[in-house]
């Protein structure tokens, strides 16, 4: 497939699913990093009866809420995209990639739908016992629904448990495999951590913002010191080991992939890993660039000698078909998150020498850098995706084979001129409605003075 | 195996139509049985804390549909693209007028949410049963099982259909008003005062008016699909959903004149069920009829998935089907009576 060539429908098909999938992980990455604190702050409220922890928790819940209720409605077209966009892989595939989507839904969806409801507006209804309940259940929830869809891309990335039915399809031949793909977990605890990166960062940046307005002292502490050193363990963990474990796994599974994540064309030991560069397919060289020498030998085998390939050593139509986004992708990505531990790292030092929401410079960073975890986790995300190409079934289907024939450009241009527009707008009132939230902040005072008769 | 996989996809989207099916016609209403902004909110949050919940069982409907007629999904989703793109964006403008409408407490903000919200209800109601009544009459699949629909066509039911043809736009046009009926009875459980009269009127007025709209729908689905009472006649199923309507319209009947409203809402539900329940027993097991030629339509035995994925879907399957109705029961529970805004305010954050 040319990617280039704007009448070919596998091109739109593609561009719609990457734009709404993008949009949506937006929304359920923070989802999933946020619920561990609502859980954990709930928990000490339960514990200690500090009120302070309910008023994070009321605050919190509304962000959530919103970002639930973004996350879910842009998630639906997601699930039925499998049909309308990919009826071929669908037809191809769905015998194996149904049982995750299939259970996703119903053990996942189901017990984070419960909840949140309540988790948002029923700390009456509920009484706290069960309102911390609500909690667990969204939290965990959110996360057996990556799981699930982790298990789904791990498929498309490393196919396990599968047999080649009759008619060419593919059939499950075993549960057990297909869930417990080693490619699935090691993309799931890298995953997950990148999501709590994202929640920590958050929470981080409105405990900064309000330390450094001087507003909620209590809360603004209790935000920036609980976010701080979360995202300081995610980050770590977020790089080693469950990066370091999927690098290797790229490594060991699909190679060409990561000669072109490294802009490798010449395969060789001692591989560097470069830390500025960009790649020139058509001369077939990385241009610029200043290398580690040995570090991706080391990285993606174990020692500095390792031979790493090229990817001359493939033919080109199995190539990814974007090498530079892809080389992009992985090393701003890799980028991002070095300087994320290093960042908390100092916020953590600072934190232990009791000079945290003293260091106006490093709060001012801390408040505007949590947009950064979400370009990384998109970046992650296109790595992974970019890197399949150009299968759609890693070594079994391609991407070009598997888009609905009988959905015409002129659908699918439609729907994404309709999805950009729609999301641009649902983009401008959350953020709106976000920023409205934080601004007014956790509302300590009135909750304090109005008692029952408050509208928390 | 098949047959029953095809009861359990069946019965989670009518158990999906029957849960948010009291949303739509709530919303539907919203405008005419709540004027002030007090009685809107009073609405919103006697559907507000589950409407999430009641999505998810569309979202459990189209992941059971892949794992288990992976075909189906295919050509049917291929083939209804736009429909089914039009249904996705009403579903998000429906969400999010619920969740927004409440953060801020101004005129302007609310009034244009609550015309969003009243406008994508009323859009999905129709939506929805357009695509039932293109599930009855066929859609014109080829020899290779795809098919591709525009809007409209010659708006007729046979040869080259449309979405839309007389026969789908009636069964639209019924489907906003029984909905609507289900939302009015909803609503009369749920609320207090102004908006509860007024949704018992609504809900009278137009549970008269599904009677005779429902006979219509009769008639015209004999006419579309001559084949389907002769098979209907011979289908368990169907005569257990007819039992269903049944029961549950004499329970409806009761609970509307004596004011019983928990037996009235109940058997607004089982109707619902029943009426679905008939339809899906009948086309069975033709899940996608083709109007060029018969024996072009896709069976379930057709497009379903190997007998191993269905084999081990039915050992987890049930598991996940008791967790789900723990959750809803545990919450049900919770959120049993009827509304109260100083409890389950749903917004003026």
């Amino acid at each position: 497939m040319n990617p280039s060539n704007l009448a070919d429908p596998a091109f739109w098909s593609r561009l719609q699913f990457a734009f709404t999938l993008t949009y949506h992980y937006l929304f359920p990455q923070l989802t999933m990093g946020l619920a561990w604190f609502l859980v954990y702050w709930k928990w000490r409220a339960l514990r200690t009866g500090d009120e302070k922890y309910n008023q994070a928790v009321r605050f919190w819940a509304k962000i959530f809420g919103l970002n639930f209720a973004v996350g879910v409605v842009t998630g639906i077209p997601m699930e039925f995209q499998f049909g309308t966009n990919w009826a071929d892989f669908t037809r191809y595939a769905g015998g194996v990639i149904g049982q995750t989507l299939a259970m996703e839904g119903m053990f996942a969806f189901f017990l984070e739908s419960a909840f949140v409801g309540a988790l948002i507006w029923g700390e009456k209804r509920l009484g706290p016992r069960y309102h911390f309940l609500a909690a667990v259940g969204v939290a965990l929830g959110s996360w057996l629904s990556g799981y699930f869809i982790l298990v789904t891309n791990a498929f498309m990335q490393h196919p396990v448990g599968f047999q080649i039915e009759a008619n060419g399809s593919l059939g499950i031949a075993s549960l057990r495999t297909y869930l417990l793909n080693p490619w699935a977990w090691v993309q799931f605890l890298h995953n997950q951590m990148a999501a709590l990166v994202t929640g920590s960062f958050v929470v981080t940046a409105v405990g900064a913002f309000y330390t450094l307005r001087r507003r909620h002292p209590i809360q603004a502490r209790r935000y920036l010191r609980g976010g701080t050193l979360t995202a300081l363990i995610a980050s770590v963990l977020v790089a080693f080991p469950t990066g370091d474990q999927q690098a290797k796994m790229v490594g060991r599974h699909q190679p060409v992939t990561l000669a072109a994540m490294e802009g490798r064309f010449v395969g060789g030991p001692v591989a560097g890993v470069a830390v500025v560069g960009q790649p020139n397919i058509a001369a077939r060289r990385l241009e610029n660039s200043i290398e580690v020498p040995g570090a991706l030998s080391f990285l993606a085998y174990g020692t500095f000698q390792s031979y790493v390939h090229g990817l001359e050593e493939y033919p080109e139509d199995a190539w990814p078909d974007n090498i530079e986004l892809l080389y992009y992708s992985f090393h701003v990505m890799i980028t991002l998150g070095t300087i994320f531990i290093l960042l908390m790292a100092y916020a953590g030092f600072q934190n232990w020498r009791g000079q945290l929401e003293s260091s106006t410079m490093l709060l001012w960073v801390l408040m505007l850098a949590f947009p950064f975890p979400y370009i990384a986790n998109t970046l992650g995300w296109m790595t992974a995706e970019l890197g399949r190409q150009p299968w759609l079934v890693y070594g079994l289907f391609h991407t070009r084979d598997g888009y609905s024939k009988v959905v015409s450009n002129g659908d699918t241009i439609f729907t994404l001129i309709g999805f950009a527009g729609l999301y641009f707008v649902l983009g401008l009132l959350f953020l709106f409605l976000v920023g409205r939230e934080i601004a007014h902040g956790p509302d300590e005072e009135v909750v304090a003075s109005r008692g029952e008769e408050s509208l928390v | 195996m098949i047959a029953t996989w095809y009861g359990i996809v069946s019965l989670m989207l009518i158990v999906y139509v029957a849960l948010d099916g009291r949303n739509f016609g709530a919303g539907m209403l919203h405008w005419f049985v709540a004027r002030t902004p007090e009685e809107r909110r009073q609405v919103v949050a006697a559907i507000g804390p589950l409407w999430s919940w009641h999505e998810v069982w569309l979202v459990g409907f189209g992941g059971t549909l892949v794992a288990v007629f992976p075909r189906l999904m295919a050509s049917a989703f291929a083939g209804y693209y736009l429909a089914l793109f039009l249904i996705l964006w009403c579903l998000i403008l429906r969400g999010i007028s619920l969740e927004v409408g409440g953060h801020i407490n101004d005129r302007l903000w609310q009034g244009f949410w609550d015309f969003v919200f009243v406008f994508s209800n009323f859009l999905l109601a129709i939506f929805f049963g357009a695509a039932a009544g293109n599930l009855v009459r066929g859609v014109p699949l080829d020899a290779q099982g795809n098919f591709s629909m525009a809007f409209f066509t010659d708006f007729n039911v046979r040869g080259y259909v449309g979405l839309l043809d007389w026969y789908t736009v009636s069964v639209a046009l019924f489907s906003a008003v029984i909905l609507a009926a289900h939302g009015a009875t909803y609503l009369t459980l749920k609320t207090e005062g102004p908006v509860h009269d007024r949704s018992t009127m609504w809900g009278k007025y137009l549970w008269a008016a599904v009677a005779p709209l429902f006979l219509a729908i009769s008639v015209e689905s004999w006419v579309v699909r001559p084949d389907l009472p002769g098979h209907a006649i011979h289908d368990p199923f169907c005569w257990l959903g007819l039992l269903v309507a049944i029961v549950s319209t004499i329970m409806l009947i009761s609970g509307l004149s004596t004011h019983r409203e928990v037996r009235a809402f109940l058997g607004s539900n089982g109707l619902l069920v029943g009426l679905l329940a008939t339809g899906a027993g009948a086309i069975f097991p033709v899940m996608l009829y083709s109007t060029l030629a018969p024996e072009n339509s896709l069976t379930a035995y057709a497009v379903a998935a190997n007998p191993r994925a269905l084999h081990i879907a039915s050992i987890w399957w049930p598991m996940s089907f008791v967790l789900a109705t723990t959750y809803f029961v545990f919450i049900s529970l919770r959120y049993a009576g009827k509304v109260r805004l100083k409890r389950d305010t749903q917004g003026f954050y």
